[in-house]
């Protein structure tokens, strides 16, 4: 019998940079300032992190290949350092490692810092590293998602609108967000004209690339109350990998993402949760491309395969509705820092749980879902998080 | 009895009109449309399309050698009939040849291959040209060269045309020359061309076959006559003796001068159209003269050509000189870099290139590529190597614009294959309005990239042909 993590962690200090174009900013310069942050947030100093996690995906442009990104940047010396590369899901998997690292009691408290520079590059689109030279060739971000969406659209006859509703409503919710890469609302009209990037993807549909950098203080849940007043604790965490070549799997549907189900599945089991919809308050989702969010609901389990589209239609996922999704803009508007987005959604989640959100903040945020997508659906990483009363 | 045993014909599916080509430069058109490569397309993958068809409707003869022809094969060192073997699947004790620099090199191919035949039963040799001829740049011969690749396999079973004589004479004459280091041909057109580097060794290997094989010029019914320009074949009927109308079409009007294909093109296409019992006669020209005279025989009527001539007229025009220029260039200009190992290609060859995958023995599901473990039950010691089918259904696609690309969207889709097993790959030869889910499918041998001083090589796909 496997032992949960719910319980055992508890989250005492996180921060976020702003994302964006930070040209005036190296990748380092991003990690100190966020690592720095997080310390401060916690009430603690570098000298008291006894371990750390770096999730970075994207080694080849200023540095973050290995451990020593983070020790050069914090000269964080003499201490274990890990570094963690799951595809986009780079950033929740590297909290989940640091989470159960402290839940088997080797450390008191721990680092999670994740850091992404990709505007550097002057290129179009996330960079396509390590694939195959054959069976991948031809392959983008937007293509790889847009092959499913497709087959969705195919499936169960959705219109592009719906998908313009992700994208207004992730950006309606980003305008509030003073630390988004997109603090502009958009219309649907706006979403519907713009740009095709791979059909149905307009250029609203898809995220961009983004830098950025955050970091997160992980803690034993019971030295917890030292640091914080509020109590943030872990209630569940799943990982579940598929296939990074889901096209060359005829067992694949292209309808969905089975590996988020998974995830969920593992994470719901460990927090105790049997009806998402009704339980969990609000959740940071992985919205790289409209689509996504739509499969997203239905995937994690708040409806039926299928009843996406009328999810967000009856405004169950807007700030207002019975299940905020993305309040803090989502990957779509607060963008998309490979390494750093399951880190910040750690931050928008405990920052949602404190109240401390403004504009952008949930009604009776207790417990917060993160949800972060790797691949084209390859690997899936759900984290709970609860504050106790 | 040996002779021809299957023949197929592959034209690109795109065009650009002569007129379009003289507007470009200001000067006047001949009329008429060619067919022209896509920018993922070369001699190479022209005539192993070709081969494939042509490999296609051999009912299981063994195939004991491929001849490639062409004056334009992407490599000068790296044998490229062995690459078309491989894309065919063929075995490793399959004799494998190139036949370079001769406008005549795939009936001189069709000479040897004949002779090789001799041996043991039920075995076919295929000969397969490709050309896609360059010309200086606004100049008349650029508005004539079309690109095309095509196939004959001869063998001593099924023959639908039977090999009577053969002739060749050579002669070192200057007329159309491409040396090493051009790009372009350089073309002594003249009337002293006509006469003395076309007409007189055609005439004379020709004379010397038909009495070879004991048959007069009244009995031919059809000359596969290839041609330097738009009619100097129909000249040369008139001197045999031959009405205009035995010459047949050599396709200058709708695909253009098709180099080293065009003796294999226009003899499929009077093989196309024959009877059992008519004599065909096939000549070809290029420092010298090649003849072969065949009697077609009533296997002739049971042979099914995988797509006719007449189901491949160009689907998809080129708009403007412009774009045309841009697809014979595109990998010429870009060098987006990509490098492989040769351990991995030699390692992977039978699943990149030979399209291979594997089936399990316990829950018989197929799957690409070859794997070690089944994707669907997941045992690991039930699977054995298998050729995968080359037809298939699109499952789903992506029209993506971000893809770097001559001509975007790029057009993926994935592709479930006839019989089992999936891939992902490009779909070509298809506007981006009519790519669907549930499409139809052939799989073709196509360029990706270029990068590390190498030409990349690997599976896309296109609407059905034929249809």
């Amino acid at each position: 019998m496997s032992r949960s993590l719910s319980q055992e962690v508890a989250v005492i200090g996180v921060s976020c940079t702003k994302f964006g174009e930070n040209f005036d900013q190296s990748l380092q310069e991003m990690m100190v300032e966020a690592g720095t942050a997080a310390c401060q947030d916690a009430g603690i100093t570098m000298d008291d992190v006894q371990a750390a996690w770096l999730g970075t995906f994207s080694p080849g442009f200023g540095g973050g290949k290995a451990t020593i990104t983070l020790s050069d940047a914090l000269k964080m010396r003499g201490r274990p350092i890990t570094r963690v590369e799951n595809y986009c899901a780079t950033g929740t998997d590297a909290f989940r490692n640091a989470a159960a690292a402290v839940a088997a009691g080797q450390y008191e408290i721990v680092m999670v810092l994740g850091a992404e520079k990709l505007r550097d590059r002057a290129v179009r689109g996330l960079q396509r590293e390590g694939i195959h030279p054959y069976l991948e060739a031809g392959s983008t971000a937007p293509g790889l998602f847009a092959l499913f969406a497709n087959r969705y659209m195919h499936t169960f006859g959705t219109d592009r609108r719906v998908l313009a509703k992700v994208a207004v409503k992730n950006h309606g919710n980003g305008a509030l967000n003073p630390k988004a890469h997109f603090q502009t609302k958009v219309t649907e009209e706006q979403v519907l004209k713009a740009q095709v990037i791979a059909y149905p993807f307009g250029l609203y549909d898809c995220c961009p690339t983004t830098d950025g950098a955050a970091a997160a203080i992980v803690c034993r849940a019971d030295l917890a109350a030292h640091f914080r007043k509020e109590l943030i604790l872990l209630r569940g965490a799943g990982l579940a990998v598929m296939s990074g070549k889901p096209f060359l799997d005829s067992t694949v549907d292209y309808l969905g993402f089975p590996s988020t189900t998974a995830a969920a599945q593992q994470a719901y089991k460990q927090a105790g949760i049997s009806d998402p919809v009704k339980e969990v308050d609000f959740c940071e989702v992985h919205d790289c491309f409209t689509w996504t969010e739509i499969t997203n609901y239905e995937d994690l389990g708040f409806c039926k395969k299928g009843e996406g589209a009328k999810f967000i239609e009856e405004g169950r996922s807007s700030l207002t509705g019975d299940v905020p999704f993305n309040p803090s803009g989502g990957l779509k508007s607060f963008g998309h820092p490979v390494g750093a987005t399951g880190v910040r959604m750690i931050y928008e989640i405990v920052t949602q749980l404190r109240g401390d959100a403004g504009a952008r903040q949930v009604k009776d945020a207790k417990l917060g879902l993160a949800h972060n997508l790797g691949g084209p659906g390859a690997v899936a990483c759900v984290v709970i998080l609860g504050r106790e009363a | 009895m040996k002779g021809i045993v299957g023949y197929a014909v592959r034209l690109p599916a795109y065009s650009i009109s002569r007129d379009e080509i003289a507007r470009a430069w200001q000067c006047s058109s001949p009329g008429g449309q060619k067919r022209c490569i896509r920018f993922d397309e070369d001699a190479l993958t022209l005539a192993a399309a070709a081969a494939q068809d042509c490999l296609g409707s051999l009912n299981g003869l063994t195939v004991t050698g491929l001849l490639f022809a062409s004056t334009t094969a992407p490599h000068l060192e790296r044998l490229n009939s062995s690459l078309i073997a491989a894309v065919c699947d063929l075995p490793s004790a399959c004799a494998t040849i190139d036949l370079s620099s001769s406008l005549r090199g795939a009936a001189s191919g069709l000479l040897m291959a004949l002779s090789l035949v001799n041996g043991g039963q039920g075995e076919s040799i295929l000969v397969c040209a490709g050309d896609t001829r360059e010309a200086d740049l606004g100049s008349a011969e650029e508005m004539l060269l079309g690109d095309a690749g095509a196939a004959i396999a001869v063998g001593n079973q099924n023959v639908i045309a039977e090999l009577l004589a053969t002739a060749t004479v050579y002669d070192d004459f200057l007329d159309t020359v491409r040396r090493d280091r051009d790009e372009f041909i350089t073309s002594f057109a003249s009337k002293f061309s006509a006469d003395r580097g076309y007409l007189a060794p055609m005439q004379s290997a020709i004379q010397c076959a038909l009495k070879q094989a004991g048959v007069t010029v009244q009995q031919v019914s059809k000359a596969a006559l290839s041609s330097p320009d738009k009619r100097s074949h129909l000249q040369l009927a008139k001197k045999l003796g031959l009405a205009e109308s035995q010459a047949q079409d050599i396709r200058f009007n709708d695909v253009g001068l098709t180099g080293s294909a065009m003796p294999l093109l226009v003899l499929s296409g009077a093989l196309e159209s024959a009877q059992p019992g008519e004599i065909i006669l096939l000549a070809a020209h290029g420092n010298g003269a090649d003849a072969l005279v065949f009697r077609v025989t009533e296997n002739i009527r049971n042979y099914k050509v995988r797509v006719p001539l007449a189901k491949q007229a160009a689907g998809l025009a080129y708009a403007s000189y412009t774009q045309y220029r841009k697809a014979r260039d595109y990998y010429r200009n870009v060098e987006n870099g990509l490098e492989i190992s040769n351990v991995m290609y030699a390692k992977e060859e039978h699943q990149n290139i030979r399209l291979h995958g594997s089936e399990c023995y316990h829950c018989g599901t197929r799957q690409f590529p070859v794997t070690q473990v089944c994707v669907s039950c997941r045992r690991g010691d039930q699977l054995r190597e298998i050729a995968l089918a080359r037809t298939g259904t699109v499952y789903t696609f992506a029209q993506d614009e971000l893809y770097p690309s001559p001509f975007p969207p790029t057009l993926m889709a994935v592709v479930d294959l006839a019989g089992g097993g999936r891939i992902y790959c490009e779909v070509v030869d298809c506007s981006p309005a009519d790519v669907r889910i549930g499409m139809p499918v052939d799989l073709t041998f196509r360029k990706i990239k270029e990068g590390g001083g190498l030409y990349h090589y690997y599976w896309k796909c296109c609407p059905r042909r034929g249809q």
